[in-house]
C-alpha cells in the first residue's frame, strides 16, 4: 500500500498553521464523547464497544485518491474503505495488535489450499451470497474482476501482483475490453463457487494477495471500466447511493448484504457520506469541531491541529498515536564506493544522529526511532539495536570512527546523497543526516530530485547512482502485506534490481538475503514464516543496506460522534468497516 | 454593432486556439527541459511497481506517445465534432464540444466542468454584487467627505482589505464564525434552486472574503475616480441649473466616475468567472479554482486544457460585454 | 447701476464723439438710483434694479494664506440692460458671478456683503432657496462648451433636465420645449439634432446649446462667464449677436464677463472693470470707452489693436503681472505696474483709493485727481491716433 502524504499547497498550509496555532489553545474546545477513553486508547482495545444502529458518518478527504474502483486503488484508505462494498476472497481481521494483522476468509470460506508446491491456489466461495443488485455472486465474478486488473490502460492504479504472477496466457492477456472474449487460462472455475489460480512460481503468500481488493466480485454485465467507479455494484455492507467525481461518495446499507460474507464489517450506520475538501487544516477543524467524523486519508492531522491536539489534556484523549506500517529510512547503494565496504555503511550506521532524524519526519508524534529493517507490525517483527541507537541517539561517533578505519577511511570519505526537493520531510532529514556525518568526517553533498520522476530517472537508476556517486538516497515504504516478503522483497532481492523505476535502491544482492526470500516464499506455517522473516530483518541491518529513521505514526482525532472505534495495525488507521454512531 | 460583434467573436475563437496551443506547449516542453518523459509522466497514473508494459498502455491510451502537434489536432478536432473514446467495455460517444478525458480518472472532463460552474458563478457573482455596492458607495462618501474623519477611516480600511492575503480573512472568518463561536455552519455549496436560504448562509464567508479584497480596491478607485470627476467643468454646470446635490452627485458626477469602473469590474469578474482559486481552496467550494487545482497536481493535461479554455473564454466575453458596455455608457466611443 | 446723485438723463442715441465704430448706443430709461456711496453709519437703502450687489467679499482660506477673490464689489442691473465685467485672469470677475449663483455656499469660502435679486438677498437666503432660482432666476452660460456639457447626455435630455427641474412638466412636454430652445439659438434641424450628443456638435453649436439650456427657464438675469473666448473669431460675433438677440426678446439682464474689450463694446450698456478683487471703473459703456479714467483701463484700451487708428509698431501692453490675491500690493492694488503711481506723491504706496465719482454714474478708484487723469488719457489717445 502506499501513504501519499499531502504535501500540495504547503505554503497555504504552513502560513495558516501558524495563525491557527496563535488563534488555538485551549479555546473552543469541544465537549469530547461519552467517556473520553484516554490518550492512544484505540490501539490496544475497541473504544466505546457498540452495536447502535443508525446515524450518518461523515468522511472528509483531501483528494479522490487514486481510485474508488476496488479493482484501480493502491492506497491504505481506500483499501480500508473499499470494504464497505467490495469484499474480496480473505481480509484482514478487525482487531488490534497482532491479531489484526492475521487473515480471515471473507468472500471465500476458508483460505486457499494450495498444491504441493504452492504453484495452484484453490478457493471456495459461500454460496447464497448476492450482490447489491440481486444478482447472485459467483466464482466466475471473481474471475472477471482479476480479468479486469489487466485492462492497466483503464484501471492503471491497482496492484501487478496478478499479472507478475499468474501463469496461462497471463503474459499476454491484455484485459477484458482489449482482448474481448478472450479468456484468462491462469484463472478457472470448474464450478459456481470455486475458483482456481494458477501459479507461473511458487508462491506461499498467495492468500495475502487474494485479500488485495482486487478479487471482490464485480459481475461482468454491469462493468463499465472507468467509471465504474462511480457506482461499483456492491457485494459489501454498504452500496453506493450517489457518487460525483472529486466530490461526494454517499452509501447506504445493501439489503442484499449477508453478514456471513465478511465478518470483519459491520452494517450499523444508516449513511455512509465522504466530501472531497482539499483543505486539509479545514478538515481538521472540522472533525475537532464535530462537524464530520473521519479523515479518510488516515495519515494524522497537519502540524497546526497536532500543536492543538497534543497541548490540550482534553483533545489529547481524544486521540490516537499508532504505528502506520510505514517507515522512513536512508538507502546506502552498496554499488558506490566506498560503500562497497559493509563498514563504510557500518560507520554511516553508527554516525547517524536518530534525534534529528526523527525531528526531520515531524517529531515523536509522527514517528518512533527506527532500528530494524522491518517496521513493528510485520510478523515476525523482533526489536534489535545493532548500531546503538538506544544508547547513543545522537549518534555513537567513536564506533563510528572506529568502522572507518576498518573500511580503510580513517579521516572519513565524500559521497552524495539523493532526496525529493519538494517534500519538506526528504529536505530536512537530508541536511540531518549531513550534519550528523560531517563530524566523523563524512562530506555530505545533497541532490535534490523532484518526487515524479525520483524512481523513474534518478535515485531508481542504478546507472545514475554510481556515475554521479550518489550513495545514499532518502526513501519510505508501506508493506503491501504484514510478512518481510509483502514488505521487503521489493526492497532488498537481488531478482528486484532493474534498471530504472528501481525500488532496490541498495541494488543489495546478498545470497543469504535471497535464499531467505526463497525459504520465505515456500513456507507454509506462520510460525515459519515469522522465524524467517526475523533472520531477513537482522540479516538486512547486518549488511547495513538502509539507515533506519522511524517507525511512521500518524496523530489521528478520535471524534466524539463515534463509538466502537479502534486502530486496525494493517492499515494503521482506524478500522472504518466496524465503526458506530453514538 | 453587429458587424463589430461578428468581428470580435471571429478574433475571440482565433484567440481560444491560440490559447490552447501555448497550454499544449506549456505543459508538454517546460517539464522536458527538466528532464521528464512522456513515459515517466505515464508513471503518475499506475500504481506502485508498474511493469513497463503498464506504462506504456497508460501512455497509448492517454495518447501520450503521439506527436505534439497530433494531440493538438486531435484536442481541437474534440471540441469541433466530438470525439469517440473508450474506457472500458463499450465505446462511449462524447458529442462536441468535447472536452476529453480526464488522464486521471478516464471520466470526462466537461460534465465535471459543468458542475463547478454553478459554484464558482455563485461565489464570483455574489461577492461581486456585494464588493461593487460595498465599494463604491463608501469610495463615493469618501470622495465626498475628503479629508474627514469617515475619509481616512474608510481608506484605511481599504488599504488593510487590499494587503491582506484572502485565505488570511478567510481562515480568520472560520476560525471565528465556524469553529469559535458556531454562528455559522461548516460551508459546504448548496445549489440555489434545492434551498436558497442555504445557499446563501453557506456562502456568506466566503463572499466576505473574497469581497473585502475587491471592495477596498474599489472604494479606493471611486473616490479618485469621483474626486476627479467633481473637478469637472460640467458638475459646475449642473450646480448652476439648481439641480439638488444628490442628482448632480448621481447622475451626473457619479455616472462619469463610474466609466472606468465598470471598465475594470469586467475584467475582475471575468477572471474569476474562470475559478476563484484561493476561496475556493479556504472554503472546500468544489468550483473551477479547485477543478484547476486538482487538474494541476495531477497533470490532468485534459482536465488543464479544459478549464484554462473555460477561463479564456470568460475573459473574452467579459472583454466583450465590456467594450459594448463602454459604448453604451460613454457616446464620444461610438462616433 | 451705482450713479451719483439724482436721475440720470436718458442718454442721447447715436455714436458720438471720439469712439469706437462698433460702439452703439441704446434707448435707456431712467434708472432707480442709488443714494451715496456706501460707508459705515449710511443707512441701508431699499435694493434697486433686479440684481443689486453691494460690497461683495468672498474669501478663501487656503493653507498658503486667505485669498481675496473678490474684495468690495458693489452694482447695480436691470432688467433688460447689460454688464460687462472686464479683467485678467485672477480679477475676481468669475468667482463674482458664481458667488451671486450661490456656488459657493457649500465650500469654505467666506462670502459676506449683499446680493439682492429682485428685492430678496441670496447671501442671507437659505441653500434650498438659493438652489430654487438657480436656474430658474438666474442663470450662467460657461466658458468651454465641451466641457461643461455632460459628454454622456444629450443635449436635449441636459437642457430637459433643467427645465424638468423648476416646472412641474412631463418628460415629452419639456424634450419639446428643449428643440424649441434649440431651434431659437439657431441650430438648424433642432428637431432631430436634440438628440445629439455634445461631442457632435461644432464649437459655435455647442455654445448655443448651452445658452438654449441657460435660457430654459426663462431667466431674469443671465451670465456668460467669457462664452466667446473658446470659440473662433467669425463665431464669436455671431454668438454675442445672439445673446443680445435673445435679450431682447426675454428681456433678461445680462453679465458679461470678459477680458476682450472688444467683446463688451459690443454688447454692454455698463462697464465694471476689475483687478484684483476690487473694483477699479465703473460707468457707462460710453464714460469708460471714450474717457477712461483709470490707468489699468488705459492699458486694456491701450493693449487692443484697433482698426480706425493707424497702425502703430508695437501694441502697447500693461507691464508687470497680475497680483497674488494672497498678498495683494498695499494701497493701490495697481501701483506696482502702473506708469503713473508716481505722481501720487506716494499716496499710491499707502493708502487704498477710494471709489469717487468723476462725473455722474462715472466710478474711478484712481488717486490722480479727475483733470489729471483727463489730461493723460487725452495725450495716450492722441498719441495713437
Amino acid at each position: 500500500m502506499r501513504r501519499r502524504n499531502t504535501i500540495g499547497l504547503a505554503a497555504f498550509s504552513g502560513i495558516t498553521a501558524l495563525v491557527l496555532a496563535a488563534c488555538g489553545g485551549s479555546s473552543g474546545s469541544p465537549s469530547p464523547g461519552p467517556s473520553s477513553a484516554g490518550f492512544n486508547a484505540a490501539i490496544t482495545s475497541t473504544v466505546n464497544p457498540s452495536t447502535h444502529k443508525g446515524g450518518t458518518i461523515t468522511f472528509n478527504l483531501t483528494t479522490w485518491e487514486d481510485s474508488m474502483d476496488p479493482g484501480g486503488t493502491y492506497y491504505a484508505a481506500n483499501w480500508n474503505f473499499t470494504r464497505y462494498y467490495a469484499t474480496p476472497l480473505m481480509t484482514y481481521n478487525s482487531c488490534q495488535g497482532s491479531c489484526g494483522l492475521h487473515l480471515i476468509p471473507a468472500l471465500a470460506t476458508a483460505p486457499g489450499t494450495p498444491s504441493s508446491n504452492n504453484t495452484v491456489w484453490t478457493y471456495h466461495i459461500k454460496s447464497g451470497m448476492k450482490f447489491s443488485d440481486g444478482q447472485p455472486i459467483t466464482s466466475a465474478d471473481v474471475k472477471y474482476a482479476v480479468m479486469r486488473t489487466f485492462a492497466k490502460e483503464v484501471l492503471p492504479g491497482g496492484p501487478v501482483y496478478f499479472q507478475n504472477l499468474l501463469a496461462g496466457n497471463a503474459a499476454t492477456y491484455k484485459g477484458p475490453y482489449k482482448d474481448k472474449g478472450k479468456d484468462l487460462t491462469s484463472v478457472t472455475t470448474p464450478n459456481s463457487t470455486t475458483v482456481v489460480f494458477h501459479l507461473n512460481k511458487p508462491f506461499a503468500d498467495f492468500n495475502y494477495v487474494v485479500a488485495i481488493p482486487q478479487t471482490a466480485p464485480v459481475p461482468k454485465n454491469k462493468d463499465t471500466g472507468a467509471s465504474y467507479q462511480l457506482h461499483p455494484v456492491s457485494s459489501g455492507p454498504y452500496m453506493v447511493q450517489s457518487a460525483t467525481l472529486n466530490k461526494t461518495f454517499v452509501l447506504v446499507p445493501n439489503p442484499n448484504w449477508n453478514p456471513a460474507m465478511d465478518p470483519a464489517v459491520h452494517q450499523y450506520a444508516s449513511k455512509i457520506i465522504l466530501n472531497i475538501n482539499p483543505n486539509a487544516n479545514d478538515i481538521d477543524n472540522r472533525l475537532i469541531a464535530g462537524d464530520i467524523q473521519m479523515d479518510m486519508a488516515g495519515t494524522g492531522v497537519q502540524s497546526a491541529a497536532r500543536a492543538k491536539i497534543v497541548t490540550n489534556p482534553t483533545l489529547k484523549a481524544s486521540s490516537d498515536d499508532p504505528v502506520t506500517g510505514f517507515m522512513w529510512f536512508i538507502y546506502q547503494d552498496t554499488q558506490v564506493p566506498p560503500l562497497t565496504n559493509v563498514h563504510c555503511r557500518m560507520a554511516i550506521e553508527y554516525a547517524a544522529n536518530k534525534t534529528t532524524l526523527q525531528d526531520a519526519y515531524g517529531g515523536p508524534y509522527q514517528g518512533s526511532i527506527a532500528t530494524t529493517a522491518m517496521p513493528p507490525n510485520i510478523i515476525g517483527y523482533k526489536h534489535f539495536d545493532l548500531y546503538n541507537a538506544g544508547s547513543h541517539p545522537g549518534g555513537d561517533t567513536a564506533a563510528a570512527k572506529q568502522q572507518l578505519s576498518l573500511c580503510g577511511k580513517p579521516n572519513g570519505f565524500s559521497i552524495g546523497m539523493a532526496y525529493r526537493s519538494d517534500r519538506p520531510r526528504d529536505t530536512s532529514a537530508a541536511q540531518a543526516l549531513q550534519a550528523a556525518l560531517a563530524p566523523v568526517g563524512i562530506k555530505v553533498s545533497l541532490h535534490g530530485f523532484p518526487s515524479g520522476t525520483y524512481f523513474t530517472n534518478f535515485a531508481g537508476v542504478p546507472k545514475y547512482m554510481t556515475t554521479h556517486g550518489i550513495g545514499l538516497a532518502t526513501g519510505g515504504w508501506g508493506p503491501d502485506w504484514p510478512d518481510a516478503y509483502g514488505w521487503g522483497w521489493a526492497l532488498f532481492d537481488g531478482k528486484a534490481i532493474v534498471p530504472a523505476g528501481n525500488t532496490n535502491i541498495g541494488a543489495l544482492n546478498d545470497p543469504v538475503v535471497n535464499n531467505l526470500f526463497l525459504k520465505l516464499e515456500a513456507a507454509t506455517s506462520a510460525s515459519a514464516q515469522a522465524t524467517i522473516s526475523g533472520q531477513i530483518d537482522m540479516q538486512l541491518m547486518k549488511d547495513a543496506v538502509i539507515v533506519p529513521a522511524v517507525y511512521a505514526k500518524a496523530l489521528l482525532y478520535r471524534s466524539s460522534d463515534l463509538t466502537n472505534v479502534m486502530v486496525q495495525p494493517i492499515f494503521g488507521m482506524y478500522n472504518y468497516g466496524t465503526l458506530v454512531t453514538k | 454593432m453587429g458587424t463589430f460583434i461578428v468581428r470580435r467573436l471571429i478574433a475571440s475563437v482565433f484567440l481560444l486556439v491560440v490559447v490552447a496551443a501555448i497550454t499544449f506547449a506549456i505543459f508538454f516542453l517546460l517539464p522536458r527541459l527538466a528532464g521528464q518523459t512522456t513515459y515517466s509522466l505515464a508513471t503518475q497514473y499506475v500504481g506502485r511497481n508498474p511493469t513497463r508494459s503498464a506504462v506504456l498502455q497508460i501512455e497509448q491510451q492517454l495518447g501520450l506517445n503521439k506527436p505534439l502537434y497530433v494531440q493538438y489536432g486531435h484536442f481541437l478536432k474534440g471540441i469541433v465534432a466530438g470525439e469517440h473514446y473508450t474506457a472500458g467495455p463499450n465505446t462511449v460517444y462524447c458529442p462536441p464540444p468535447c472536452f476529453g478525458y480526464s488522464f486521471k480518472s478516464q471520466l470526462p472532463v466537461w460534465p465535471q466542468m459543468a458542475s463547478a460552474i454553478p459554484v464558482t458563478l455563485s461565489l464570483a457573482i455574489g461577492a461581486a454584487v456585494i464588493w461593487l455596492v460595498s465599494g463604491v458607495s463608501i469610495g463615493v462618501l469618501s470622495a465626498l467627505k475628503r479629508g474627514s474623519v469617515f475619509d481616512r477611516a474608510a481608506m484605511s480600511v481599504a488599504l488593510a482589505g487590499v494587503s491582506l492575503p484572502i485565505f488570511f480573512t478567510g481562515l480568520i472568518l472560520l476560525e471565528l464564525f465556524v469553529y469559535k463561536w458556531n454562528l455559522l455552519p461548516a460551508p459546504t455549496f448548496v445549489p440555489f434552486f434545492q434551498n436558497p436560504w442555504q445557499w446563501a448562509v453557506n456562502l456568506i464567508l466566503p463572499w466576505i472574503s473574497l469581497a473585502f479584497l475587491y471592495a477596498a480596491l474599489y472604494a479606493r478607485l471611486t473616490r479618485a475616480g469621483m474626486l476627479e470627476t467633481m473637478n469637472e467643468d460640467y458638475i459646475r454646470t449642473a450646480r448652476a441649473k439648481g439641480l439638488p446635490e444628490r442628482t448632480v452627485i448621481t447622475k451626473h458626477g457619479l455616472r462619469a466616475a463610474l466609466t472606468p469602473i465598470v471598465t475594470i469590474f469586467g475584467m475582475d469578474l471575468g477572471l474569476l468567472l474562470g475559478g476563484a482559486i484561493i476561496t475556493e481552496f479556504t472554503f472546500g467550494l468544489h468550483g473551477l479554482g479547485l477543478f484547476t487545482i486538482e487538474a494541476i497536481q495531477n497533470q490532468d493535461l485534459p482536465e488543464i486544457l479544459g478549464v484554462t479554455l473555460l477561463a479564456a473564454f470568460f475573459i473574452v466575453i467579459a472583454n466583450m460585454v465590456v467594450d459594448i458596455l463602454y459604448a453604451y455608457i460613454d457616446p464620444r466611443v461610438r462616433h | 447701476m451705482v450713479g451719483g446723485d439724482g436721475a440720470d438723463a436718458p442718454r442721447a442715441a447715436g455714436k458720438g464723439g471720439r469712439g469706437f465704430a462698433r460702439l452703439r448706443a441704446r434707448d435707456r430709461g431712467s434708472q432707480g438710483l442709488e443714494s451715496a456711496p456706501r460707508g459705515a453709519g449710511t443707512a441701508e437703502s431699499a435694493p434697486s434694479g433686479l440684481l443689486d450687489i453691494r460690497d461683495l467679499r468672498i474669501h478663501f482660506p487656503t493653507d498658503d494664506g486667505l485669498v481675496k477673490a473678490v474684495d468690495g464689489v458693489s452694482f447695480t442691473l436691470d432688467r433688460g440692460r447689460t454688464l460687462g465685467i472686464v479683467g485678467e485672469s485672477g480679477s475676481g470677475k468669475s468667482v463674482t458671478s458664481l458667488g451671486i449663483l450661490g456656488l459657493y455656499n457649500t465650500s469654505n469660502a467666506r462670502m459676506s456683503g449683499k446680493i439682492y435679486l429682485g428685492g430678496e438677498d441670496i447671501v442671507a437666503a437659505s441653500q434650498a432657496r438659493v438652489r430654487e432660482l438657480r436656474g430658474s432666476k438666474m442663470a450662467m452660460i460657461f466658458q468651454d462648451p465641451l466641457s461643461s456639457l455632460h459628454p454622456y447626455y444629450t443635449v436635449g435630455n441636459q437642457i430637459a433636465e433643467a427645465y424638468l427641474i423648476h416646472n412641474k412638466v412631463s418628460k415629452k412636454a419639456a424634450r419639446a420645449h428643449a428643440a424649441d430652445l434649440l431651434n431659437r439659438v439657431g441650430i438648424p434641424q433642432a428637431a432631430t439634432r436634440v438628440d445629439d450628443y455634445p461631442h457632435q456638435f461644432s464649437g459655435g453649436m455647442r455654445q448655443r446649446a448651452m445658452i438654449a439650456m441657460a435660457l430654459s427657464c426663462d431667466p431674469e438675469l443671465l451670465i456668460a462667464d467669457e462664452p466667446t473666448t473658446a470659440l473662433d473669431v467669425t463665431v464669436q460675433a455671431q454668438i454675442l449677436d445672439l445673446i443680445s438677440d435673445l435679450q431682447q426678446e426675454y428681456g433678461s439682464a445680462v453679465i458679461m464677463i470678459t477680458h476682450d474689450l472688444g467683446v463688451v463694446a459690443e454688447l454692454a450698456d455698463d462697464i465694471l472693470v476689475m483687478y484684483a478683487g476690487r473694483m477699479a471703473e465703473y460707468g457707462s459703456s460710453e464714460d469708460v470707452f471714450v474717457h477712461p479714467g483709470h490707468p489699468y483701463t488705459w492699458g486694456l484700451l491701450g493693449s487692443m489693436p484697433r482698426l480706425d487708428r493707424t497702425r502703430m509698431e508695437r501694441l502697447l501692453s500693461i507691464r508687470g503681472t497680475p497680483p497674488s490675491l494672497i498678498n495683494v500690493p498695499a494701497g493701490c492694488p495697481f501701483h506696482p505696474r502702473c506708469d503713473y503711481a508716481s505722481r501720487t506723491n506716494g499716496r499710491s504706496e499707502k493708502e487704498v483709493p477710494a471709489l469717487r465719482p468723476v462725473s455722474p454714474g462715472h466710478l474711478v478708484a484712481c488717486h490722480l485727481s479727475t483733470d489729471e487723469q483727463r489730461r493723460i488719457w487725452a495725450e495716450r489717445d492722441a498719441v495713437a491716433s
